[in-house]
């Protein structure tokens, strides 16, 4: 395998991301569609969603997501600014940082309510 | 596919206008989907419980053309952008020709008729 440093795996972490969040939205807007077909179709499905497990699955979403959208943003410094590329450890490890605060607060919101089951 | 670090770099290795433009596309969709999806992770998941997003609660947002127009936004950005995102990985990673023709063939179809129940079913309420 080839050992690149942190850019390797920003970009690793990147495209890993991206494809579990597409996998995510597909699923995301299939069930979402199902009120078409009315309340009970709806509700048969999103009634399971409403399981502990699933809800704890909620929290990887936003890891996933917040991790893709700022370095997506790192991605269009580098892109779009001269130097942007001389910073692209400093600005992963910000980015590693930022992912891992907001996942936290995520948790921090959810949690309780997964807990009281409301 | 294009690896380029710069914009520069990125217009010099593009063998096509639509390679180029796909590579932009991706960039500027991406920082409005940015904006759009924290957004909407905050106001459906953060802010409220799962147990309130029930029928009457999500038809009763929906009327709302804004909040329509928002969610079809994200649908149609959140699409071109993964579904050229996993092209992309296609590309890296199916590396025979013919293998890679019905991968992209069988994705594509897959990604176009959940992008139409989605827009259908937005629409529908």
């Amino acid at each position: 395998m080839y050992r690149g440093r942190e850019g390797q795996w920003a970009f690793l972490l990147h495209r890993l991301s991206g494809l579990a969040i597409l996998a995510y939205l597909l699923i995301h807007v299939i069930s979402i569609s199902l009120f078409m077909f009315g309340e009970r179709a709806y509700m048969a499905v999103h009634q399971t969603y409403d399981f502990p497990l699933f809800r704890v699955g909620l929290i990887f979403i936003v890891a996933g997501v917040v991790y893709h959208a700022f370095n997506g943003l790192r991605i269009i410094v580098m892109d779009f600014t001269g130097t942007g590329v001389a910073y692209q450890r400093q600005m992963w490890y910000g980015v590693l940082a930022l992912s891992v605060l907001a996942t936290l607060y995520a948790a921090y919101m959810v949690f309780p309510r997964i807990l009281g089951g409301y | 596919m294009i690896r380029a670090r710069t914009l520069t770099d990125a217009r010099q290795q593009s063998h096509s206008n639509a390679e180029l433009n796909w590579w932009i596309f991706m960039r500027i969709s991406g920082l409005i989907l940015v904006f759009l999806i924290l957004g909407h992770i905050y106001m459906t998941f953060i802010q409220v419980s799962e147990s309130d997003a029930t029928f009457d609660a999500v038809v009763a947002k929906l009327t709302n053309p804004a909040w329509k127009f928002y969610d079809w936004l994200i649908l149609l950005l959140a699409m071109l952008h993964g579904v050229n995102g996993a092209r992309y990985s296609i590309e890296d990673y199916v590396r025979s020709r013919p293998n890679r023709a019905w991968v992209k063939g069988i994705f594509y179809t897959v990604c176009a008729v959940i992008f139409l129940l989605g827009t259908v079913g937005l629409f529908s309420i």
